[in-house]
């Protein structure tokens, strides 16, 4: 229905940067999620293409029409807020009917409408109920609904999903989805919700103090993250300490061990850096195993099990390093590693084990300095699982 | 019974479930049926006052209502043909009428231009409200007189306009009870949000506040109401300054002459108030949102 594009946003508020140089082109129908941790600038975003900030800098065009100056409701957006907002003196069908008698549509139309949208949310039942008499997710329905009802060309999401509970959360977030494809609307939801965001959406945008950290497809942010900060962000990621030995060769060492990653590739020679792996790749050997070639490996003893459901994470601390070891590079503090639940009790808490890291499928990252004032992080960010991060 | 030791256990632990059951429904039985207490200062607190506001009602009534022997209705019938106590209730029914809408409409769309654009105003809007009770009736009586009095280039109290001042006094005075019911029930809603869904719906500014805001604000608004309603129908100091013979002023004369009629009539104006708070009560309990449904679109 329309294509929305942010161009060269930038924000302040006082003296704090709130949005900066933010470009990004929604295409006809896409979903598109903002994600980060709060306070990145997200929802001032999408504020602003909403119409209710307004950019200090940049514009926002839709359809090719520059929409920057326009009030709030002369724009064609449909916005769904994080509190509902609904109209607490109307019915559930009042409020959705509000925007069609907003927009002067003749009765027999809004009746229609109405009804027809209380289906498709299944609100039939509960179309002359008050908002305080209805349940979380059905106001959450109500305000989708009422969002929808006018056809918007662009659709805003702010963390729509927040306020109701676990249970409702994912089977609205599918309902979204499933609502987003059939009326081909183009959505952007705003959560700091990762699974939210990589379960429906086509694209993330991952935010961090009020810029893009990274845009793509949620596999490409799960698996192919392209900066520390959504390595760490998005789901658990062991950030392993690696120096590099030749970026040519894509020749890495850690503990004596030279081994080939080609994520390395191209990096320079000497350089400190990390490499990134997912818990659930990380392989658990017996501690009698030999090294592997061709893989690193790091011996330690788990600490803790995390019971995880059909997972149970080991978080496993590294010994002491071997005496060729590289005294620039940090040790790993902590490693998770991801087991079936059925074979966790192989790997009681006090066991040793041999993990084999997977350098070939790894990603690179140099090991930036951290920024001033950002405050020092572990060499591994604590793994948190997707599911308990509610 | 080829295991007669298990149903025996059975049999045994049901009953137990069962006395333990009945033991716990006794127990809620018995927690129900006890009374609360009513402390005895709460009683004696409750006593006190209620001698206190009642007494004089009563005194009111048996003077009202008597010929100093008997009991008698005639001082009241005396009062409601009294050609002053229709023209200076219809006086101050008017005034109150006026002065009621205008503080509403004066009040409410002010109090949510605050709440929603300079919130930091707000205490500073407030100050400026709850001015009548640091300045008394009395000041801004004289301030009235000696601005548009006689001696004033702006002499209104000898024109026409001179209900205005009385009205502006009027709703000065209510101004600290209207904005607050007002402003009470704005801070309980969500105005700003409520603002911006309506705005991304296509609403303009006044059909928001019209349709959205006013809806729901509307206990404060009743009760703000309710407030200016009384506090201009009760207001004695600047009438009487500024020469109106409203109902209060017109009371006070009569007790001068005919004492008996006057206290009737005061009973009469005492019900017609309890009579106004019962059906903005009944009004504002009615009022959507509180469970009573209205025809839908549907």
């Amino acid at each position: 229905m329309a294509r929305l594009e942010l161009i060269d946003i930038n924000k302040r508020f006082g003296d704090q940067v709130a949005v900066r140089d933010f470009s990004l082109t929604v295409e006809d129908g896409e979903l598109v999620s903002f994600l980060g941790p709060s306070g990145c600038g997200k929802t001032t975003t999408l504020r602003m293409a909403a119409g209710f900030e307004s950019p200090d800098r940049g514009s926002v065009i839709v359809d090719g029409v520059d929409i920057t100056d326009l009030p709030p409701n002369k724009r064609d957006m449909g916005m769904v807020f994080q509190g509902y907002a609904l109209f607490p003196n109307m019915t559930a069908a009042e409020n959705v009917d509000f925007g069609l008698a907003v927009r002067k549509r003749s009765l027999a139309e809004r009746r229609s409408r109405v009804a027809e949208l209380l289906e498709l949310f299944g609100l039939a039942h509960v179309a002359r109920s008050y908002p305080h008499q209805l349940s979380g997710g059905q106001q959450q329905r109500v305000a989708l609904a009422r969002a929808v009802a006018i056809s918007p060309g662009v659709l805003l999401l702010d963390e729509p999903l927040s306020a109701v509970d676990a249970k409702v959360r994912e089977e609205l977030r599918t309902e979204i989805r499933r609502m987003q494809v059939q009326l081909h609307i183009t959505t952007i939801l705003v959560t700091h919700d990762q699974s939210e965001a990589l379960s429906i959406s086509d694209r993330v945008v991952v935010m961090n103090r009020g810029g893009i950290e990274e845009v793509g497809t949620p596999t490409q942010i799960y698996s192919e993250p392209r900066s520390a900060f959504t390595a760490g962000f998005i789901g658990a990621m062991n950030e392993i300490p690696i120096r590099v030995v030749s970026g040519v060769k894509g020749l890495v060492q850690r503990g004596g061990r030279r081994v080939t990653a080609p994520g390395a590739a191209g990096m320079v020679d000497g350089q400190l850096g990390l490499l990134l792996v997912r818990p659930e790749l990380l392989e658990p050997l017996g501690a009698a195993n030999a090294a592997l070639n061709g893989d690193l490996t790091m011996t330690g003893r788990v600490e803790v099990q995390t019971f995880l459901g059909a997972t149970t994470r080991l978080l496993v601390r590294e010994s002491q390093a071997e005496p060729s070891a590289d005294s620039e590079l940090p040790t790993t503090r902590l490693l998770a590693v991801d087991v079936p639940s059925s074979s966790a009790g192989r790997w009681p808490a006090g066991s040793e084990l041999v993990v084999r890291i997977p350098v070939g499928a790894s990603r690179v990252i140099a090991d930036h300095p951290r920024p001033a004032g950002s405050g020092s992080r572990p060499p591994v960010a604590i793994p948190i699982a997707p599911a308990q991060r509610v | 019974m080829s295991n007669p030791s298990i149903t025996g256990e059975a049999t045994e632990a049901a009953v137990e479930a069962i006395i333990a059951d009945a033991n716990a429904r006794r127990k809620v039985r018995n927690r129900a049926d006890r009374r609360p207490r009513v402390p005895i200062w709460a009683a004696v607190v409750l006593i006190v006052s209620a001698v206190y506001f009642l007494l004089p009602l009563y005194a009111t009534a048996a003077f009202g209502f008597s010929t100093g022997k008997h009991f008698t209705l005639q001082p009241l019938w005396d009062g409601l043909a009294d050609d002053g106590f229709h023209a200076s209730l219809g006086l101050s029914l008017m005034y109150s009428v006026v002065t009621t809408i205008l503080a509403l409409v004066v009040v409410a769309p002010t109090a949510y231009i605050v709440e929603l654009r300079f919130p930091g105003l707000r205490s500073t809007v407030e100050f400026l409200t709850i001015l009548p009770f640091v300045i008394p009736p009395i000041i801004l009586t004289v301030g009235l007189s000696s601005v548009y009095g006689i001696n004033s280039p702006v002499n209104l109290i000898a024109s026409s306009w001179a209900p205005v001042l009385l009205i502006g006094g009027y709703f000065v005075l209510t101004l600290p009870f209207v904005f607050r019911a007002i402003d009470n029930s704005l801070r309980a809603v969500d105005v700003r949000t409520l603002t911006e869904a309506s705005a991304s719906l296509g609403a303009g500014p006044a059909r928001t506040f019209l349709g959205v805001i006013v809806p729901s604000i509307s206990l404060g608004l009743v009760s703000g109401a309710l407030l200016a309603f009384t506090t201009a129908m009760g207001e004695f100091t600047l009438a009487a300054l500024l020469g109106y013979p409203t109902f209060p002023v017109y009371l006070l004369n009569v007790n001068g002459f005919q004492p008996r009629m006057g206290e009737a009539l005061v009973l009469v104006s005492f019900l017609i108030t309890w009579a106004g708070v019962i059906a903005l009560a009944v009004v504002a309990r009615k009022t959507p949102g509180t469970g009573v449904i209205r025809g839908g679109p549907m």
